[in-house]
């Protein structure tokens, strides 16, 4: 029941600390004094928390129904019987909803004037013009990246095919539960995964072209990293969601282990890994084309150098050419897959 | 053959499912374990072929205590205990003869049967087993293509292919129509009889247990509450078994 207290009193002091940062930081420095550049200092938040706590507190004890925490972790608090905006703790809800849209849009400096400014539009339409007259003189040059791109992007999923398909197995809780040295590889190779997943392929591709220099080698490592945590999450989760019952009974012949993987799980996932590394093939084009951007080679390049001379009409090639590739893989992989369903 | 001493399994959410079960199998009987869902009768026939590890007791198996076997030894002590199981856990998008092949998985290399390669002998074993169950004529079709039945004598096949001395079913016709229910007890008693092997099966229906069992264990919150032959079960055990309401249902 304590528990209960303090995370309740807990979520109401964040809540009532924000609205102060908030309402302090960009309604009252930003927007009412109008001060470009505030000056921050690590004490105001300071401030803030220590008035959202004593707000808080007062509100817990003295008003119980406009506190947020009390409506969450207590059932009579959440007063379920009366309409939605008769709830008091509500319009505390929908104060905090107003401060974080106008910091937002502040934040994020949002402007209509400059969306709809002369000389903005005169760019707008200067760009748009070029980029529907794309000039074909550079096609075969484009093309020539294109295909890089795509091969790139077919050899990073295959070199991502068999690492995957082994460490899912090592990552699939069901198959790995039985010892302590299976459930401690399982806790690693799942650590692993999961930070080698958190970080984006474009990051890893800047780390490969410093690591073997740019070009698509780099992208295609980069690629295939980041397919390798990806495919292995998708099919190790296949593998938690097997039908138990064939692993069993496989079991029961007196089989060995690798035996009961072959018969009892693999049959059981072989096409949804199919599907998923077909899916992921799809992606990684698409990926490619974005990596190229930092120096993994391929058409993602040759838009990087365009678009830096501000060659506006081989930028719109570009667009076109990557676009096609994209809307055929996505064509191909969808029809792929329903077909191997 | 089988000795069953003091069993005891208690699950690691604290459930205890086998309280101290004692019992004989003979060679050649058709025991049949009674009981309600949750009596602990999975739990029992899983114990005997260590598919679950008992938390204490012992199990001889042929003069041999099976209960604390690790590793290739008790791969083949599985290998000679056949099991059937209600949802038939066979291999649905393979074939009907590779999936009676997989009965013989534990005499074929592990590369050998990842390959498929199973020898000539086994391939003609297996079908003569799916003679056996009436499935012959069947060897090409996916096994997810049968009828429940079907894929329950496919299963039975699959079993027999271990050469068993015990065969262990776990609610066998739980999932099948009354008719179909008579053929597969059928076939098990085929089994029985003519191959010689042993049975150990869990039953739902009293009616089934009477036409094929040799002798009944029934099992009430983990405890054998009743042993002996099916016609010892009168209205007075019935109720002591399913507790007082239960009303008897009968397929015929």
């Amino acid at each position: 029941m304590k528990h209960r207290h303090f995370l309740s009193l807990l979520l109401d002091t964040i809540l009532w600390s924000y609205c102060f940062l908030a309402s302090h930081k960009i309604i009252y420095n930003k927007i009412i004094m109008e001060i470009r550049y505030p000056e921050f200092s690590w004490g105001e938040p300071l401030v803030c928390l220590v008035l959202g706590l004593i707000v808080s507190s007062v509100i817990y004890f003295l008003l119980p129904r406009l506190s947020i925490g009390r409506a969450i972790y207590f059932k009579t608090y959440a007063q379920l019987n009366k309409p939605l905006l008769k709830r008091p703790y509500i319009y505390l809800g929908l104060f905090i909803f107003l401060i974080t849209l106008i910091s937002g849009l502040y934040v994020s400096q949002v402007s209509l004037r400059e969306f709809f400014s002369h000389s903005g539009l005169m760019g707008a339409k200067r760009i748009f013009i070029a980029l529907f007259t794309p000039n074909f003189g550079i096609l075969e040059h484009a093309l020539f990246a294109a295909i890089e791109t795509i091969y790139m992007a077919f050899i990073a999923t295959l070199f991502a095919i068999p690492v995957a398909f082994v460490l899912s197995f090592f990552a699939a809780k069901n198959l790995m539960r039985d010892s302590i040295v299976l459930i401690v590889t399982y806790s690693i190779i799942r650590f692993i995964l999961n930070l080698t997943r958190s970080i984006e392929p474009l990051i890893w591709a800047i780390i490969f072209s410093v690591w073997v220099g740019i070009g698509p080698f780099s992208g295609m490592m980069a690629l295939c990293i980041h397919s390798i945590a990806s495919l292995s999450k998708l099919y190790s989760e296949q593998i938690e969601g097997i039908d138990e019952g064939t692993m069993e009974s496989i079991t029961a012949t007196g089989a060995k282990p690798i035996q009961v993987v072959w018969f009892g799980v693999v049959p059981q996932i072989i096409l949804p890994f199919i599907s998923f590394t077909i899916y992921r093939w799809d992606i990684n084009v698409r990926m490619a084309t974005i990596i190229g951007l930092v120096g993994g080679g391929g058409i993602g390049t040759l838009l990087m150098q365009y678009q830096g001379l501000a060659k506006w009409n081989e930028v719109g090639l570009l667009v076109i050419i990557i676009a096609s590739i994209v809307w055929a893989m996505d064509y191909i992989s969808t029809k792929i897959r329903q077909a191997i369903k | 053959m089988l000795k069953v001493k003091k069993l005891n399994k208690i699950y690691p959410n604290g459930t205890h499912a086998l309280k101290d079960i004692s019992f004989e199998v003979k060679k050649g009987e058709f025991l049949i374990i009674i009981g309600l869902s949750g009596s602990g009768k999975s739990t029992l026939l899983r114990c005997l072929n260590r598919l679950i590890d008992p938390t204490s007791g012992s199990i001889i198996f042929e003069d041999e205590e099976i209960s604390t076997l690790k590793g290739a030894a008790l791969r083949k002590v599985r290998s000679r205990i056949g099991m059937v199981f209600q949802n038939f856990n066979l291999i649905p998008r393979f074939s009907v003869l590779k999936n009676t092949l997989t009965g013989s998985l534990s005499r074929t290399g592990t590369i050998a049967s990842i390959f498929g390669n199973f020898s000539k002998e086994e391939e003609k074993k297996a079908r003569s087993f799916l003679k056996t169950v009436g499935l012959n004529g069947k060897e090409r079709s996916r096994a997810d293509n049968l009828s429940g039945g079907q894929q329950q004598r496919l299963s039975m096949a699959r079993a027999l292919m271990q050469n068993p001395e015990l065969l262990l079913a776990d609610e066998p016709v739980a999932s099948l129509d009354p008719a179909t229910s008579h053929t597969v007890m059928d076939y098990l008693k085929k089994i029985n009889q003519e191959f010689g092997v042993t049975i150990i099966c869990n039953l739902h229906f009293l009616s089934l247990v009477k036409e094929y069992g040799t002798r009944v264990l029934a099992l009430k919150d983990g405890e054998i509450v009743y042993e002996g032959p099916p016609e010892g079960i009168d209205e007075q055990w019935f109720r002591t078994i399913y507790g007082e309401d239960a009303k008897e249902v009968r397929i015929k």
